[in-house]
């Protein structure tokens, strides 16, 4: 993983002692709130429903074992003892003080970790696969891409000032675990026909009031030239991004109104006018030192089967069910990759206790080379562990709640913080997660519908993530009631499509019956168990599925 | 500065709420013009009585922030439209019971 070097070191301590200087001037009243407030945000402090809510970026979703004992310990000393992952691979703290949080972000600085990014119109954490070094399906491991962006974008003067903020996300897996095409700017690692490594680069996606698929400017940028791209593409949009309507800010807009080719000729006429003397010179033996830091860790020479992973299988059929659920195939013969789901049955998603953390700690330490990941679906991962250790791991898990297993499943929903904590939302979705959960709890019937990809979101800004659910569910507010919007058909992988409407908003009592008559029509129609519910709506369209939603109308 | 709210009509009984500065939890203004969390102490205004106390809040920032008038009925209970939102505010979430205020004896009962 990566490390900071002694000026990283320096920079994220003097932001800590920084802020508490601004902090103490607003308690003092020597500064206003309109004067503080840009300062707060770009600590990423923000002002929720009853308490302020600090945002701490995870680069790429990648943590060490003593940062997950930093957040236990936060959790513990200045929240009510647990944190929240997010669906952009952070974790957010909803019950921080304000007179504390100069001592938060002294900590975090200590575990090389911060806030900075997290909020306002910046480029925001680049997010990545989950699985990255660790899957097989992967051409190279994005994520020392992720960190050169980062080093790149952090305090770069001309993307200070965006029109609005700015989302990354990188894979070089076929599968798209990160959403890529629902980020600002996407990027897919590739292989040319000269066999060298360089990105497709998709633009325009994005969620929120104005949904798009993003789409695809160019099939292949060069490692070298990446970054000049990069700058390209953001200049086009620092130029003619609107800046008189925040709805109408975001790049989304911009490629949309322009059009995708027009939008691309611009960026390739950006890209030629860079001067030599602009060109951003990328030197091998850079990236081959931040590449490193990502080296594979020591593994072991192992048989691809594990007779003690065999037998604990056979005689615990619960371990058995939760390790074809939640493990997926390592590049590393004899090793594994662990999804720990967040998403027990009735419990907010995302939450995580500050003893579920230092036990997650305790796993990365002893099991997976210290390694932990965090998911934007709102799950952790260990990304390296032994078939032979995997029983133990799952029995240390289900002690402490974590051995859920419901990885993509219909009840490991993504869900944000909604009106029960958000001053931005307009219904609440926690507790319409936890009546979905509670509703197909049963395990052998959440085995049978299969991957199932709900996401809920209590407001338009779509944090949860509405518009890729294969089921997706919007809270809004009707004359101070809560009604939920259900739409069908949206995914976030490589096909990546935006939900359509199914109809009318339901009450929140009537959403999981509705779903239920839903899930069994699917059961009905599909024409084979492994025919997947996205694969049936796209198979038969949406109809028998809206008449199902609203059958007992 | 002031949150944008809903508009009151004049003769609604409103008080006026904001958030901490140190803290960030849900205040109240009393009669006395100090600042309680439990809404049972707010002073209940209508009609001019609530724009001077809306103009005497926006300028004790020192100690809150983005003050507004919120509804409430006749007996100083949350009411009206956001009744959900302001209930929230004034008790916590509603997917936690061991953050409800009242458990943790922030509210009077």
């Amino acid at each position: 993983m990566y490390r900071y070097d002694e000026f990283d070191a320096a920079i994220v301590k003097e932001r800590a002692e920084q802020f508490r200087g601004q902090v103490e001037r607003r308690l003092k009243g020597e500064i206003t709130e309109d004067q503080f407030k840009p300062l707060r945000l770009m600590n990423g402090v923000y002002l929720q429903l009853h308490a302020y809510m600090l945002r701490i970026a995870i680069p790429y979703g990648t943590l060490r074992a003593d940062q997950m004992r930093t957040f236990a310990h936060i959790a513990r000393k200045y929240d009510k003892g647990y944190g929240h992952w997010t669906t952009r691979q952070n974790i957010q703290f909803n019950w921080v003080a304000l007179k504390d949080i100069p001592d938060v972000l002294d900590e975090l600085a200590g575990v090389e970790m911060h806030a900075i990014q997290t909020s306002g119109n910046c480029i925001r954490n680049t997010t990545s696969d989950q699985f990255a070094g660790a899957t097989a399906e992967e051409i190279a491991d994005p994520r020392p891409w992720c960190e050169i962006i980062r080093q790149w974008s952090t305090f770069h003067p001309e993307f200070s000032f965006l029109p609005r903020k700015f989302k990354i996300a990188v894979t070089a897996a076929e599968h798209d675990r990160a959403a890529i095409r629902v980020h600002d700017i996407g990027l897919h690692m590739r292989k040319n026909a000269e066999g060298e490594t360089g990105f497709e680069v998709i633009v325009g996606g994005g969620q929120g009031r104005t949904p798009h698929v993003g789409v695809t400017i160019r099939d292949f940028v060069g490692e070298d030239q990446l970054l000049d791209y990069l700058e390209a593409v953001m200049r086009v949009y620092n130029r003619f991004g609107r800046r008189d309507n925040k709805y109408k800010a975001r790049i989304k807009i911009l490629v949309n109104e322009t059009g995708a080719d027009e939008f691309a000729k611009l960026v390739e006429a950006e890209f030629e006018a860079q001067k030599d003397a602009e060109k951003i010179v990328l030197p091998q033996a850079e990236i081959d030192r931040i590449s490193a830091y990502f080296a594979a860790p020591d593994f072991e020479t192992l048989p691809e089967a594990s007779s003690a992973f065999e037998e604990a299988k056979a005689k615990d059929a619960a371990f058995a069910r939760w390790a074809r659920v939640n493990t997926r195939a390592h590049k590393q013969a004899g090793y594994s990759i662990v999804t720990i789901s967040c998403k027990p049955i009735g419990a907010p998603p995302g939450d995580v206790s500050h003893k579920q953390m230092e036990v997650t700690a305790d796993l990365a330490e002893k099991f997976s080379f210290e390694e932990i990941r965090i998911t934007h679906e709102q799950n952790m991962v260990l990304p390296h562990v032994k078939l032979d250790d995997l029983y133990e791991v799952y029995q240390t898990l289900e002690a402490a709640g974590l051995a859920t297993a419901n990885y993509e499943l219909i009840s490991d929903i993504i869900c944000c913080p909604g009106l029960d904590y958000c001053n931005l939302a307009n219904a609440r979705s926690i507790p319409v997660a936890q009546e979905l959960q509670n509703t197909f709890a049963d395990i052998e019937r959440q085995d049978d519908i299969g991957e199932l990809k709900i996401k809920i979101s209590g407001c338009i800004n779509a944090c949860g993530h509405h518009h890729v659910g294969h089921i997706g569910i919007l809270g809004v507010d009707r004359k101070g009631e809560e009604f939920y919007q259900i739409t069908f058909g949206g995914r976030s992988d490589e096909k990546a499509a935006i939900g359509q409407i199914a109809g009318p908003g339901l009450r929140a009592e009537d959403v999981p019956p509705a779903l239920e008559r839903v899930i069994e029509k699917y059961r009905e129609v599909r024409s084979e168990p492994s025919e997947r519910f996205i694969d049936a709506l796209e198979r038969l369209g949406h109809d028998p599925f809206k008449e199902a939603l609203y059958a007992a109308d | 500065m002031s949150s944008v709210r809903p508009k009151l009509g004049p003769d609604v009984p409103k008080v006026i709420t904001a958030w901490d500065v140190a803290t960030g939890a849900t205040v109240y203004r009393t009669q006395s013009g100090d600042w309680s969390q439990d809404l049972s102490d707010a002073e209940t205004v209508t009609g001019e009585a609530a724009d001077k106390a809306l103009s005497a809040a926006v300028t004790d920032e020192t100690r809150i922030l983005d003050p507004y008038v919120m509804e409430v009925s006749d007996e100083g209970g949350v009411a009206g439209r956001e009744t959900l939102r302001e209930t929230i505010r004034a008790t916590g979430p509603t997917t936690h019971p061991d953050f409800h205020k009242a458990e943790r004896g922030v509210i009077n009962a």
